[in-house]
């Protein structure tokens, strides 16, 4: 940085081109990065709890309303199922009350194990043959857990730890592996679909957004509509709950009221044998969908959330550089003014000795100095257009200069405007 | 190309991998449990025969109404006795129900019956499950530090190498993580359920908290429970931090194979970079600053999918 020296008017005065910056590198005055930091993490805190409170809130929402929704038909099928206990005991007199209950704890707890007695058993297919294993063990891996079938005996909850354990961390990577390839050869469609548009000047915003709303929606018709379709005419269930499954399953939550090929034994075999095979196969993909398209929406917030930081930030760099150089082109005239200012008041002060000597008379100050000032005053008043910042008020009366108060130049003598007042001046910031 | 064939070729093997995973576990369910489910069977089918010979019920009329019975207890409305004053769908109740949904739990021992519950779930669901995901994450990203960058610097001055430190950091806090929400809490659900045992207990731990959520197990919904709404609050709870805390291992995993290369050779996504996270694991930035590509994205817990492709699409 080689400021010119500020107390050497002479060499200063060579310099007349006031210079745009005195540092290569634009001036930073703090360092966003910080300011952004710290604010960010107070931000996050804040963010974070709120964020919390708005999911306890939407929790406690969700409850109210499923309270208000389900409790009525909980209450009126407790009721009709009370009457068919009652109906029944009153139809068979024999049965008392407490065999009943017996009987139904047992059914009960036999159909939580899987097993359903009603019917005979002779062509009932097992739960636990090899393609429901299968789905079984899909269901654990990819943590839907549909609960329809759960291991009862011992080894098998252990095995299904342990199983788990391995096998989750091995479907997440798989899941990561497809969710790539998707994603890949997406952004590939995308990269030239933006190619071509970009011919039609329209902004890249709008063509990602339009991108990504088809994908949404083309990837929702394949994975969602369709197969639930397929499921409401195979399983024979209703739309709603056609849809209801697909959500509850694809979003892993799986309740396990409805699962898709549950109803066996006595549809043919031979369509069951691959149906469940291509429903775990739709599951994997469409796993891989959501995942890709959460995903995408939390790339999105984070580039938007980036770029908007780092234009905030650039603008505050260029904010502060702007500054900078301003206040340093200031500096730079101010000093190049006041030398000038001490140039004038020497030839000023140097006219004046000539002419007294010449003259020989005591002349009032006030007068002789009109001259000098009134050349002074038009020097400075052209200095005043050309620097439009500096606000120079010369009042002849008291033949002070002031500019803001701040600097002072007592033009009553000029012999006192020496180099320890041009001093003085620089200093006064 | 080379690169890209690579990663189809690794894909390939996953999916191999996979079903031949998926195969050997079906295998070894059917041969434990298929004899246990025969004989149930068949203990079912000689209750029912002593029912019917005892009284003066026929099979249909007894058919009949053991499937109406099956059908109301699938949505947890039972006919025993004394369950007639708890209802499955009261405040609390409910409460644990929408957070079984939103995160992706999904236990099953209640499901919506209306048509119009069943729509507010799918709704109630799509919006949560994001949401949730969200917090989570959030919540794991601050509590990267004290748990995490803390203790690893701790680790490093006291001399160790980093990497070796990184792996005994995961291995404690693995430890950890199981003492206090598999192990502690099996033992208190084993006091507080009847009918479980420890290792009940730790399966349905363990189940919750992979968010599997099969259902044979839920607590609090024993027809004698006292303070019932306090114990689903608390088992909520329950089930929130411990999610945290098993994203937070893996987070904790995912960065420690960062740094091990193990990423980098299967080609899985690195683990995400943002502003705040740009602390590496270790303190040692000048060796580790190749293994923190900025330009990937994250890969979730869970729900792991990346296109590092797309952040390279030119942004606007």
């Amino acid at each position: 940085m080689a400021a010119p020296d500020l107390l050497d008017p002479k060499s200063a005065a060579h310099n007349s081109k006031p210079r745009l910056s005195f540092s290569a590198i634009p001036v930073v005055l703090n360092t966003p990065d910080d300011e952004c930091d710290t604010r960010t993490t107070v931000m996050r805190w804040k963010t974070v709890s709120a964020i919390f409170f708005l999911v306890v809130l939407y929790l406690i929402i969700g409850a109210t309303v499923f309270k208000a929704l389900e409790q009525p038909h909980e209450s009126s099928q407790k009721l009709a199922i009370l009457a068919e206990k009652l109906d029944f005991l009153a139809m068979h007199s024999c049965v008392n009350s407490s065999e009943l209950e017996d009987l139904v704890k047992q059914v009960v707890s036999a159909v939580r194990a899987g097993v359903n007695p009603s019917g005979n058993s002779s062509n009932q297919t097992s739960l636990w043959d090899l393609s429901s294993s299968f789905f079984f063990a899909g269901t654990v891996i990819t943590t839907i857990g549909f609960g329809n079938i759960s291991p009862h005996t011992e080894g098998g909850r252990i095995f299904c730890i342990i199983y788990a354990l391995l096998g989750i961390p091995l479907f997440g990577f798989l899941l990561a592996g497809v969710g790539d390839q998707l994603g890949t050869i997406f952004g590939k469609g995308i990269a030239k679909v933006e190619k071509m548009i970009v011919k039609w000047q329209v902004s890249q915003t709008k063509i990602r957004v339009i991108s990504t709303l088809l994908f949404i929606l083309f990837g929702c018709l394949i994975l969602v509509a369709l197969p639930a379709v397929i499921f409401k005419h195979i399983e024979g269930w209703s739309t709603l709950e056609s849809i209801y499954f697909v959500v509850i399953t694809l979003t892993t939550i799986g309740f396990g009221d409805f699962v898709a090929g549950e109803k066996g034994g006595t549809e043919g075999l031979e369509s069951l044998d691959f149906y469940k095979p291509v429903v775990w196969f739709w599951i994997l993909v469409g796993l891989a969908y959501f995942a890709a398209v959460l995903s995408m929406i939390g790339d999105w917030f984070r580039v938007i959330s980036k770029k908007t930081k780092e234009e905030v930030g650039e603008f505050r760099a260029h904010a502060a550089e702007w500054t900078a150089n301003v206040s340093a082109e200031f500096k730079e005239t101010r000093r190049r003014l006041s030398v000038d200012i001490y140039d004038k008041f020497q030839r000023a002060a140097s006219m004046k000795r000539k002419l007294s000597s010449e003259l020989g008379v005591n002349a009032s100050m006030n007068q002789e100095m009109t001259p000098g000032k009134r050349t002074l005053s038009a020097n400075l008043c052209e200095n005043r257009d050309s620097y439009p910042n500096l606000t120079l008020s010369l009042s002849p009366v008291s033949g002070a200069l002031t500019r803001n108060g701040s600097l002072y130049l007592n033009g009553l003598s000029p012999d006192y405007a020496d180099r320890r007042e041009i001093a003085i001046i620089e200093n006064l910031k | 190309m080379h690169s890209a064939g690579r990663s189809w070729l690794l894909l390939t093997g996953f999916v191999l991998f996979y079903v031949i995973y998926l195969l050997f576990g079906a295998l070894v369910f059917s041969s434990i449990e298929r004899p246990v489910e025969d004989k149930l069977r068949h203990d079912m089918e000689t209750l029912k025969q002593e029912f019917l010979n005892l009284s003066c019920v026929n099979p249909a009329s007894l058919e009949r109404f053991l499937v109406q019975v099956l059908a109301a207890n699938k949505y947890g409305v039972s006919v025993l006795r004394n369950s007639t004053a708890t209802s499955n769908w009261d405040l609390a109740s409910s409460m644990f129900f929408a957070n079984t949904l939103v995160t992706t739990v999904g236990y099953g021992h209640t499901t919506p019956l209306s048509d119009t519950g069943k729509a507010f779930s799918i709704v109630y669901a799509l919006l949560g499950v994001p949401f949730t995901m969200l917090v989570l994450t959030a919540c794991v990203q601050r509590l990267m530090y004290p748990l995490v960058l803390a203790p690893v610097g701790l680790l490093q001055r006291s001399g160790m190498e980093p990497r070796s430190a990184t792996a005994v950091h995961f291995l404690l806090l693995l430890l950890l993580v199981v003492l206090c929400f598999l192990l502690a809490p099996a033992a208190i659900f084993s006091l507080l359920e009847v009918s479980w045992s420890f290792l009940d207990g730790v399966y349905f731990c363990f189940i919750s908290l992979c968010t599997i959520g099969l259902g044979d197990f839920v607590p609090g919904t024993q027809p004698g429970q006292q303070y019932r709404p306090l114990y689903q609050v608390s088992v909520m709870v329950y089930l929130f931090v411990g999610l945290m805390m098993m994203f937070l291992l893996l987070h904790t995993f995912h960065k420690m194979a960062d740094l091990h290369g193990l990423t980098t050779f299967l080609q899985l996504p690195h683990c995400e970079e943002t502003d705040e996270d740009r602390e590496p694991i270790v303190d040692n930035k000048l060796e580790e600053e190749s293994s923190y590509p900025s330009d990937k994205a994250a890969s979730k817990p869970l729900e792991p999918g990346s296109q590092p492709s797309y952040n390279t699409i030119n942004k606007g």
